[in-house]
């Protein structure tokens, strides 16, 4: 049986109430719309050649049997509908994709006299949508009599299904269903844990900046009671036990305070040292983590955003375990500390002066939660300004050809006002807020000078106690107000934390073999095996491709924009895995290939060229960074690189990238060219490598590549299929299949999709006046 | 000189095909909409002839401009995903090829109507949503929850969730104070 969900067992029983045992099903599955898209449960099974379709409501809540009991699931089945369809009367079941949601829908099989029709089996939101595909697909085997066991994919399958799609804690589906973790349940402490082990390495040294901190704030707690207290009482009274010895206890205080300062000194220079130390080893870490990921997950999330965040989120961790760890242990031993003093000294008083402490910290929280949101608003305003400076500025060519700076103005006006309107907000609240909580400081300060000075009067209490008094219970307040701010930015570091996590526990698709088989000298042979991929699982984009290529051949592949030509090259250089069948280099699977072998002896030139910061020389080099002078200029050369590099002032010393020189596609296309070259790799892959060049160009550069391809297997993807006229062999791909195979002269003799293409581009060349 | 060229307006260049009650019937055909189509006939620069009347057992319905326009420029396709033509309002195909269409549109963009925000609780970068859309309470998970709200309007938006279902608010003025103050930060 194909479990696609596990039917809860009320299920089971409104099913077998039906008079079908459960163990005649073979396959079940769940969706969650019904047919006018309101949100109920059809569970859908397969048994005895039928389909039927449970439809109804499954109700559940938790049912507590004790206050330390676990809560237990109480669930109750109300049925609302039973179909029941035979399986005989349809030919092909199919997921249909719409916007928001998804149905499964069945073709019925044709009766000679009536058009195809199609039947709606079940209605789901995306949230089903992997498990109706996995459904339909072994649905349709089921239809076509194959044997389930022996699919080639069976294994992948029975994986998926054994997959824990749900929190066990909370029920929820998980946000991410490769990682096990579920956000609303996971445990702060573990996170932390996590992440101190980075930490671990300097634990002296954090544990000298914690020492050194609480020195700081008992000399801190101490300098009061010498200044005020002490000084009035000891020194400046007659009956003081330091009567007179003003210089002395002078002394005394700048000697405290000295101390405090060297101490504060050592503490900072420890602290920026570990700082330095932890970001860069916390940096190491994930850009090395980052850098392990396979191409997928970076066409899943937006790159760009993924540096600057990495960034922020290691110097928001160093910041928790640096800054907000010690920083709460100090305070909580100077709130304590102070706190027991002021007891000591004078325990009705204290009591006094504590009473608005409660009301400020909630206040100060209300007030923080408030300005939380200001700051929030101010931020995103701040960013879609930015957002859209940035999209301006990059098109400005086209703003200005299409003379739109005035609109363009007008549109970043509404947004600069916005953010000033959120500014504005944000600073009124401030200024008229914080005076507030001020006064309630200034109130107890009062309350205290007023009780205080009765109890002096009445001799219960000197005036130098009463003065350290006062200071200290100043001192309270900053502590407090601290655990009020961190309550936020213990959330962004906790973030910053899940989102590193996120990074690094992905688990890149494509990983290299543990025990590789040595490829030694290639001899260049390229075998396709009935190859099967899709970018999206479901989708598939290769769909049983099988070709091979002897060492030393040169193969053409043609096909529509988004036929997966290109993705045929991502697969050799193994950006990508295949889905099922295999690709061989020499025999060996490419799988079993370390990368190191695998890029050293296949390298590509795709119609994607990216080009480093630095010279051209570097970039060329990148390939092979031991290559001589002389090897860089011969390759340049092959590529049709060197003419213009030579032109250039600084020749190979040129600098590109980001605010230097600025190169054409064509140059740009022809220096990456020169880079594969240089790598003189046996199989050479040139995905529209001179797509961006000139007919004239790339004329030159194909006759310098005709010599350079000789002896090497190369792969040739084209759209201009001229450049395709000395390939041994052409591929034709369309849909992911390839109907098509031959020679140049067999495939046009054939007249099928490649004669269509060659004479429709002889048709265009002919309208411009070149004869092939 | 004294034959000016005149300049080609667009609607020359390219000819589209609009569906109207004249050369198209739509029926039932199963739970899905079948057509049959009359053009008339014409053959291409590469002697392909195209037109004539032709019926399709399943089409499929896209609209251009899914916010503007929701029941008007309605791209027309056939199993393939080769467009046939376009109905340029629902009102050229007759009413009751109208109604067919309108309840297939309305199908398939359809996306939950969010009536009021119970709760939306912000965790590890995750937002937790829970909210009641046609008397049904729903829960759903939205990552990145700045990037995942879609502003069509200054006040209709649509949410989108981790598995790629959508959400929409018709209109956030309309919704209750309450509701809004919870939403109010991510607009």
């Amino acid at each position: 049986m194909t479990e696609l969900y596990d039917i809860p067992k009320e299920v089971k029983a409104a099913l077998e109430a039906k008079g079908i045992p459960y163990e005649k099903v073979d396959i079940t599955a769940k969706t969650d719309l019904d047919d006018g898209c309101v949100p109920c449960d059809n569970y859908i099974f397969v048994a005895d050649g039928d389909i039927i379709i449970l439809a109804g409501s499954m109700i559940g809540r938790l049912k507590r049997n004790g206050i330390f009991k676990q809560p237990k699931p109480v669930r109750h089945f109300t049925e609302l509908s039973y179909t029941h369809y035979s399986l005989s009367d349809y030919e092909e079941f199919q997921v249909e994709e719409l916007l928001s949601s998804a149905r499964i829908v069945a073709r019925r099989r044709a009766d000679a006299d009536s058009l195809p029709r199609t039947e709606l089996i079940a209605n789901l939101s995306n949230t089903y949508k992997n498990e109706a595909y996995k459904f339909v697909r072994k649905i349709n085997a089921l239809i076509k009599g194959e044997n389930n066991e022996s699919s080639g994919d069976n294994n992948e399958d029975k994986k998926d299904e054994k997959e824990e799609l749900f929190c066990p804690k909370c029920g929820r589906r998980y946000a991410d269903p490769e990682r096990k973790i579920c956000m609303r349940c996971m445990d702060k402490v573990h996170i932390i844990k996590r992440f101190s082990i980075f930490f671990a390495r300097y634990k002296f040294q954090i544990g000298a900046i914690i020492f050194t901190m609480i020195l700081t704030s008992a000399l801190g707690i101490l300098a009061p009671y010498i200044s005020s207290g002490f000084y009035y009482d000891e020194v400046l009274d007659q009956n003081g036990r330091f009567y007179g010895k003003i210089l002395l206890v002078i002394g005394i205080i700048l000697a405290t305070r000295i101390i405090s300062i060297l101490v504060s000194i050592v503490n900072g220079v420890i602290s920026s040292r570990v700082a330095a130390k932890v970001t860069y080893d916390l940096k190491k870490e994930i850009f090395g983590a980052i850098e392990r990921l396979s191409i997928g997950y970076f066409t899943n999330r937006q790159t760009g955003g993924l540096m600057t965040q990495v960034n922020n989120d290691a110097n928001n961790i160093y910041w928790f375990f640096c800054d907000i760890v010690p920083y709460s242990i100090v305070n909580v031993f100077q709130i304590i500390g102070i706190i027991v003093i002021m007891l000591i000294m004078e325990p009705v008083l204290t009591l006094i002066s504590l009473v608005t402490v409660p009301i400020a910290f909630f206040l100060i929280r209300k007030v923080f939660a408030i300005l939380e949101k200001y700051h929030a608003k101010r931020y995103s305003q701040s960013r879609s300004l930015n957002s859209l400076l940035s999209d301006i500025l990059t098109g400005i060519r086209v703003v200005k050809a299409f003379s739109k700076e005035s609109e363009e103005a007008a549109r970043f006006d509404v947004r600069n006002k916005s953010l000033a309107a959120a500014n504005m907000k944000a600073s009124v609240f401030n200024t008229t807020v914080f005076p507030f909580i001020s006064m309630l400081i200034y109130i107890s300060n009062m309350l205290v000078l007023g009780v205080g000075g009765w109890m002096v009067i009445d001799g219960k209490m000197s005036y130098g106690i009463l003065l350290t008094f006062i200071s200290y219970m100043n001192m309270v307040y900053n502590p407090i107000m601290f655990f009020v701010d961190i309550v936020y930015m213990l959330t962004d570091c906790l973030n910053s934390m899940n989102r590193l996590m996120d990074v690094m526990d992905a688990v890149p698709d494509v990983v290299e073999s543990k025990n590789p088989t040595p490829l030694g000298e290639v001899r260049g042979e390229v075998e396709f095996d009935n190859v099967v991929f899709g970018y999206e699982k479901n989708r598939t984009v290769i769909d049983g491709i099988s070709f091979k290529i002897n060492p030393g051949e040169v193969i053409g592949i043609v096909g529509h924009t988004g036929a997966g030509k290109s993705t045929l090259a991502n697969l050799l250089i193994r950006l990508y895995d295949v889905g099922s069948g295999s690709i061989k280099i020499d025999g060996v699977d490419v799988r079993d290939i370390s990368f190191d072998d695998l890029r050293k002896n296949v390298a590509i030139v795709s119609q994607e060229t990216y080009l480093f910061m630095g010279t051209i020389m570097d970039n060329i080099k990148y390939a092979r960074p031991d290559a001589t002078d002389e090897e860089v200029i011969t390759a340049s050369k092959i590529a049709g690189a060197h003419d213009f590099i030579i032109k250039l002032p600084d020749a190979y010393n040129t600098r590109i990238g980001f605010g230097y020189k600025d190169l054409s596609g064509g140059e740009r296309q022809r220096i990456s060219i020169a880079r594969a070259i240089l790598r003189n790799p046996r199989i050479l892959i040139m995905d529209e490598a001179t797509a961006a060049m000139d007919t004239q160009t790339e004329r030159r550069i194909q006759a310098a590549l005709d010599n350079l391809v000789k002896g090497r297997t190369t792969i040739m993807i084209a759209h201009r299929l001229s450049t395709l006229r000395n390939a041994d062999y052409i591929i034709v791909i369309e849909n992911g299949k390839m109907p098509e195979f031959g020679t140049h002269a067999e495939l046009l003799a054939k007249k099928g999709i490649f004669y269509k293409l060659y004479k429709l581009q002889l048709e265009a060349l002919r309208n411009i006046g070149i004869e092939e | 000189m004294s034959e000016e060229k005149k300049v080609t307006e667009l609607g020359d260049v390219v000819s589209i095909t609009y569906l109207t009650r004249d050369n198209c019937t739509f029926t039932k055909n199963g739970d899905f909409l079948s057509l049959t189509v009359t053009l008339p006939k014409e053959i291409g620069p590469d002697g392909e002839e195209t037109g004539g009347t032709k019926t399709y057992d399943r089409v499929y319905f896209h609209r251009a401009f899914p916010y503007d326009h929701p029941y008007a420029f309605i791209s027309v396709l056939d199993r393939e995903s080769v467009e046939i033509g376009i109905i340029r309002d629902l009102s050229d195909i007759g009413p009751d090829a109208a109604e067919l269409v309108k309840s297939e549109l309305d199908r398939k963009y359809y996306a939950p109507v969010i009536d009021r925000i119970v709760s939306v609780k912000e965790r590890f970068g995750y937002t937790y949503w829970h909210v009641i859309s046609g008397g049904h309470e729903l829960t759903f998970t939205v990552r990145d929850v700045y990037r995942s709200i879609t502003k069509v309007t200054q006040t209709r938006i649509f949410i989108s969730d981790e598995d790629g279902n959508r959400y929409e608010i018709p209109d956030t003025e309309a919704l209750d104070r309450k509701s809004y103050r919870k939403i109010e930060l991510y607009l």
